[in-house]
C-alpha cells in the first residue's frame, strides 16, 4: 500500500486539515440539539412539560433533592408569597446569563410556575428552544395549586376509593406545606397516598457510566 | 442518535454483546500494533521504539476528531457521553504510581491481557500483579479514601479548563502530535533497534 | 541474520499509524454505542469484587470499597460492560496472534537479565499498576486514552503523569530493557 513515510505524511496532512475544519467551525453549531420549530411544536402538542401539583407536593414533602422550583413572577410577587425552596427567576430577564447555570443543567428537575400557566409556559418555551432540558411547568400554576393542595375539595361519597386517597394526600400535603390546621391522624394519608396518576416523564441525568469504574 | 444505549436504540444485552465485539477490535489492534511485547512498549522510554507514542496519540486524536465531527453532524449527543471526572490529587498520584508500574513491569493493564493471550508468561505474571494491586487498594480503601477524593473539579474538559473551543484544542493537539511523530521517527533512526 | 525459521514465519507488526487510526475508530465506536470509552483495569476490579462477594460476603457487605461498588453498580459485578469487553480483548489478541504466527509460550526479557528477574519485576509492576489504576480512576486505556478522546482534563493529566514518571525513572531500570 503506502510506504511508511508516505502514510505518515498523508495521515498528518489529513489530520491537520480535519483539525483546521473543526477548529474553524463556530462552536455553538457543534451543540447538536437546539430545537427546530417542528420539534418544539411536537413537544407542545404532547404536553409532556406539565407536572401535576400532586407530584410536586409529594417531592416537596419528601425533600426530593431533584426538585428545583422556579418562580417566574416579578420579585414583588415573589416576596409576597412563594412555594418553599423556590428561587425567583423573573420572566423579564430569564435570558440573562446569570440564570444559565440554573436553567441549563441536567441534574435537577426544574419546575417553573407563575400564577396561571401563561408566563411559566412562555418561560419554558424560551429556554426549551435554547435546548435546555429538564425544565417543566407546574400544571395550573399557583391558582390551581391553592385550589388542589391548599384547599382540596372533598370528594363526593360516590367517587371511587382512590379519589379519597388523593383527597387525604392533598389534605396532608397542604398541611405539611403550610395550609390550615388538619387533624394529625390525617397526615398519615401522605404515606399511603398514591403516586400521581398522570405519569410525567422525569428525565434524570442519564449519562452513560464509564471509565474504569 | 448516539450514544445508542443512552437513547435506548439498543437493549442492555445488545450493548453487552457489542462490548464483546468492541473488545475483540481493541485486543486485535493492540496485538497487531505490537503492544503484546513488553520490550516494544518499554522501548518508548529509551527512544529505540516509539510505537506507543505513535499508536496512542494517533488513536486519541482520531477518536477525539471523530467525536467532534459526529457531534457536529448531530450523530452523537456529547452531553450523554461519559467524561471522566477530574480529581486532581488522586489522578496525579495514581498516574505516578502507574508510571512506576509501567517502567518496572513493561505493560499496562490492557496490553498485559493481550500479551497473556498470545502466551507471554511475563504478561500473565503482570496480570496476576494487577489482581494483587487492586485487591490491596480495595482492602486498604479507608486509608487512602481522602487522597482518592482529593482535588475534585467535576466532569471538566481540558478545552473548558483552558477556555478555548474543543475544535481549536484538538487542532493544537494535532500539531503537537505531528511534531512528536517527526521527532519519534528521528529518534528511532538514531538509536539502534530490533524487532522483538 | 534474520533468516532463521522463526523470523521468516513471523509477520511484521502493523504500521503504527494505521494501528492508531484503527484504535481511534474502536474508541469512537465504543462512545457511539455505549457512551463510554474502552477500559481494562475496571474488569479486574469487577472480578475481584465478585470474588470477594462470593468468598466472604460478610466482608463485602462491611468494607467501604465493596459496599460503594455494590451501591453504585448493583447486580452481578461480572455482568458489566468492561468484563465483556475484556473477554473480547483476549479473543481479539488471540486471533491476531494466530494470524501473525506469534503464539508462543515465552518470557520476554532483555538478554542482560534472567527470566526470574523479569518475572519478579513484572509482578511488582503489575501490583503498582493495579493499585495506581484504582487511585487514578482508570489505567492507560480507561483514563488516558478514552479520557483524551472525550477531551477530559483528567485524561490528559493522567497521560502526562504516567508517561512522565515512566520517562523519569527509565534510566534506573535501563538494564531490564536494553
Amino acid at each position: 500500500m503506502f510506504s511508511k513515510l508516505n502514510f505518515r505524511v498523508i495521515l498528518s496532512a489529513l489530520l491537520i486539515l480535519l483539525g483546521l475544519i473543526i477548529a474553524a467551525v463556530p462552536e455553538n453549531t457543534t451543540k447538536p440539539y437546539k430545537l427546530t420549530s417542528g420539534q418544539m411544536l411536537e413537544e407542545i402538542k404532547s404536553g409532556t412539560q406539565f407536572v401535576q401539583p400532586d407530584q410536586v407536593a409529594d417531592m416537596l414533602i419528601n425533600k426530593d433533592p431533584y426538585l428545583q422550583l422556579i418562580d417566574v413572577r416579578s420579585p414583588e410577587e415573589f416576596d409576597q408569597f412563594h412555594l418553599p425552596g423556590a428561587i425567583n427567576v423573573p420572566l423579564d430577564n430569564i435570558l440573562s446569563d446569570q440564570w444559565t447555570d440554573i436553567l441549563d443543567q441536567d441534574v435537577k428537575m426544574n419546575v417553573l410556575y407563575s400564577n396561571g400557566t401563561t408566563h411559566s409556559n412562555e418561560a419554558w418555551m424560551l429556554i426549551r428552544q435554547l435546548g435546555y432540558g429538564n425544565n417543566y411547568v407546574l400544571e395550573g400554576g399557583l391558582n390551581y395549586w391553592v385550589e388542589t393542595i391548599m384547599n382540596p375539595a372533598s370528594p363526593v361519597s360516590t367517587n371511587p376509593g382512590d379519589e379519597f386517597a388523593r383527597y387525604d394526600f392533598r389534605k396532608g400535603a397542604g398541611m405539611a406545606l403550610g395550609a390550615g390546621a388538619v387533624a394529625p391522624s390525617q397526615q398519615e394519608g401522605t404515606s399511603s397516598a398514591p403516586k400521581p396518576t398522570i405519569a410525567t416523564k422525569i428525565k434524570k441525568k442519564k449519562v452513560a457510566s464509564g471509565g474504569c469504574s | 442518535m448516539g450514544p445508542l444505549i443512552v437513547n435506548e436504540i439498543i437493549s442492555q444485552n445488545t450493548n453487552l454483546l457489542l462490548a464483546f465485539f468492541i473488545g475483540i477490535g481493541f485486543g486485535f489492534v493492540l496485538e497487531q500494533a505490537g503492544f503484546s511485547s513488553s520490550r516494544k512498549l518499554a522501548g518508548m522510554f529509551y527512544g529505540y521504539d516509539a510505537t506507543v507514542l505513535k499508536v496512542f496519540f494517533t488513536g486519541a486524536i482520531t477518536a477525539a476528531l471523530g467525536l467532534l465531527f459526529f457531534s457536529l453532524f448531530g450523530w452523537i449527543e456529547m452531553d450523554y457521553v461519559f467524561v471522566n471526572p477530574t480529581y486532581l490529587g488522586s489522578t496525579i498520584v495514581g498516574g505516578i504510581v502507574m508510571g512506576l508500574g509501567f517502567i518496572l513491569g513493561g505493560f499496562c493493564p490492557g496490553t498485559s491481557f493481550c500479551g497473556a493471550a498470545i502466551g507471554k508468561i511475563d504478561a500473565l505474571v503482570f496480570v496476576g500483579g494487577l489482581f494483587i494491586g487492586i485487591f490491596i487498594f480495595a482492602e486498604g480503601f479507608p486509608l487512602w479514601q481522602n487522597l482518592y477524593l482529593s482535588g475534585f473539579m467535576g466532569d471538566i474538559t481540558i478545552s473548558k479548563a483552558l477556555n478555548i473551543s474543543p475544535g481549536l484544542f484538538v487542532f493544537l493537539l494535532i500539531l503537537v502530535a505531528v511534531g512528536m511523530f517527526w521527532v519519534a521517527e528521528w529518534a528511532e533512526k538514531k538509536f539502534p533497534r530490533e524487532e522483538y | 541474520m534474520e533468516t532463521n525459521f522463526q523470523q521468516v514465519r513471523k509477520t511484521r507488526y502493523m504500521n503504527p499509524y494505521v494501528a492508531g487510526v484503527l484504535l481511534g475508530l474502536v474508541v469512537l465506536a465504543a462512545n457511539f454505542i455505549a457512551g463510554r470509552g474502552v477500559g481494562a483495569s475496571g474488569a479486574v476490579k469487577s472480578t475481584i469484587v465478585a470474588a470477594v462477594e462470593t468468598i466472604a460476603p460478610q466482608h463485602a457487605a462491611n468494607a467501604t470499597f465493596y459496599k460503594d461498588y455494590g451501591e453504585s453498580h448493583g447486580g452481578n459485578p461480572l455482568n458489566s460492560w468492561l468484563v465483556y469487553q475484556m473477554l473480547g480483548v483476549l479473543v481479539g489478541a488471540f486471533l491476531s496472534g494466530i494470524i501473525a504466527h506469534r503464539m508462543k509460550w515465552k518470557v520476554e526479557h532483555s538478554p542482560k537479565i534472567t527470566s526470574k528477574r523479569r518475572l519478579i519485576f513484572a509482578l511488582m509492576g503489575g501490583i503498582l499498576f493495579g493499585f495506581g489504576s484504582q487511585l487514578g480512576r482508570g489505567c492507560t486505556s480507561g483514563s488516558a486514552l478514552s479520557g483524551m478522546a472525550v477531551l477530559s482534563l483528567q485524561g490528559f493529566i493522567s497521560m502526562a503523569a504516567i508517561f512522565g514518571t515512566a520517562f523519569t525513572f527509565a534510566y534506573f531500570f535501563r538494564k531490564n530493557w536494553i
